[in-house]
């Protein structure tokens, strides 16, 4: 590949990711937020994080053969859930879902 | 006087401590969980003719695991193709800029470009958390989150560069579950109302149609129309309980 054409490439998208995620943060935009505005953003977390997770969850193929519902992804992703509903340890959570994942993943 | 101030300062300086052992923690799933995508792009960066340096560059310059890997599979293309799918990719970036702009509105530029040049998705998902729990932005604990993810996700993708070829496919691991994991424990808790509970249904419902149908902008147009269904409901409800106290 063209070597000139790729430190533009680097420079183009360091630009356009550091320009995301500065654009608003700079004082130079001279706006406040309304409280429309600040109640439609209180949604940006829960929205999004479900728009990665829910993917994962019901959409990622195994290697091994195996129906939608017998799906390591889609059980250990439905256990996640229920223990998120049960228990307050982040962390916890996290790790025994990650070990129903694997435990499915290896029988 | 002067006894009292060193007890005070060291009060601040071991809470801050406590603060950045905090966010190493809760960031450190989510770093485990990309270390195989940034052993990728080490590894596809090479494959597609990028030097070593020029490799290492793209992960501590851009930092946008989805934006790197979608570049790389799109190098010998047009630039304009490059750019645009950063963009898009990009976009979700400036809802978050967004959401922390209030909370950072009167720190230094160094430290609000600090902020923004280590915010990403794992970064913002565990400062919300802690803001939802401890109703207080940190500064300290959103750069430790980024830092920490910074330093795992340039490891890996050094390893990816050097070592990649000796590396057995571990992205089909399954790694990515821990993410999924991560921010289902995230999200699950935060739905204390049935405007929450609306918008997190919405946004994974078009998410799952958006992706079905193959549609490029599937994460960020769940996002928009899961947030705005939120707040319509929300606005909704406000309205139907203005009406009942009016009569």
């Amino acid at each position: 590949m063209n070597n000139d054409n790729y430190w533009i490439i680097l420079l183009g998208m360091s630009c356009i990711t550091f320009s995301c995620r500065y654009l608003f943060l700079s004082k130079q935009l001279p706006f406040e937020l309304g409280t429309k505005a600040k109640s439609i953003l209180s949604y940006t977390a829960p929205s999004v994080l479900t728009a990665m997770w829910v993917p994962i969850v019901f959409l990622s193929e195994s290697n091994i053969e195996q129906s939608f519902f017998t799906n390591p992804f889609l059980i250990a992703g439905l256990v996640c859930v229920f223990l998120s509903l049960k228990l307050k340890n982040t962390f916890l959570i996290v790790v025994l879902s990650m070990s129903i994942f694997l435990i499915l993943r290896l029988i | 006087m002067s006894n009292r101030s060193i007890t005070v300062n060291r009060g601040i300086q071991q809470e801050k401590m406590q603060i950045i052992y905090q966010a190493t923690m809760d960031v450190l799933p989510l770093a485990i969980a990309v270390i195989p995508w940034g052993i990728l792009c080490g590894s596809l960066a090479i494959k597609v003719g990028l030097s070593p340096l020029q490799a290492q560059l793209m992960s501590l310059l851009v930092f946008a695991g989805a934006a790197q890997l979608a570049s790389l599979t799109l190098m010998g293309g047009a630039l304009t193709s490059i750019f645009t799918s950063t963009f898009v990719i990009s976009s979700r970036h400036l809802l978050y800029s967004a959401v922390f702009r209030e909370h950072v509105k009167k720190s230094s530029f160094l430290m609000r470009c600090c902020i923004a040049f280590f915010l990403t998705d794992e970064m913002f998902a565990v400062t919300c958390a802690y803001l939802e729990k401890n109703k207080l932005f940190s500064h300290c604990y959103a750069l430790t989150a980024g830092v920490v993810f910074y330093l795992v996700w340039n490891f890996s993708t050094f390893a990816g560069i050097h070592i990649g070829q000796f590396i057995p496919n571990i992205e089909n691991m399954g790694l990515e579950f821990a993410i999924a994991a991560t921010f289902i424990a995230i999200v699950i808790p935060s739905i204390k109302n049935k405007s929450t509970l609306l918008s997190v249904v919405v946004s994974g419902v078009s998410v799952l149609i958006f992706s079905i149908l193959g549609c490029e902008y599937a994460l960020i147009l769940a996002t928009l129309i899961g947030m705005l269904s939120g707040f319509l409901v929300e606005m909704l409800c406000v309205k139907t309980v203005e009406e009942f106290v009016n009569e």
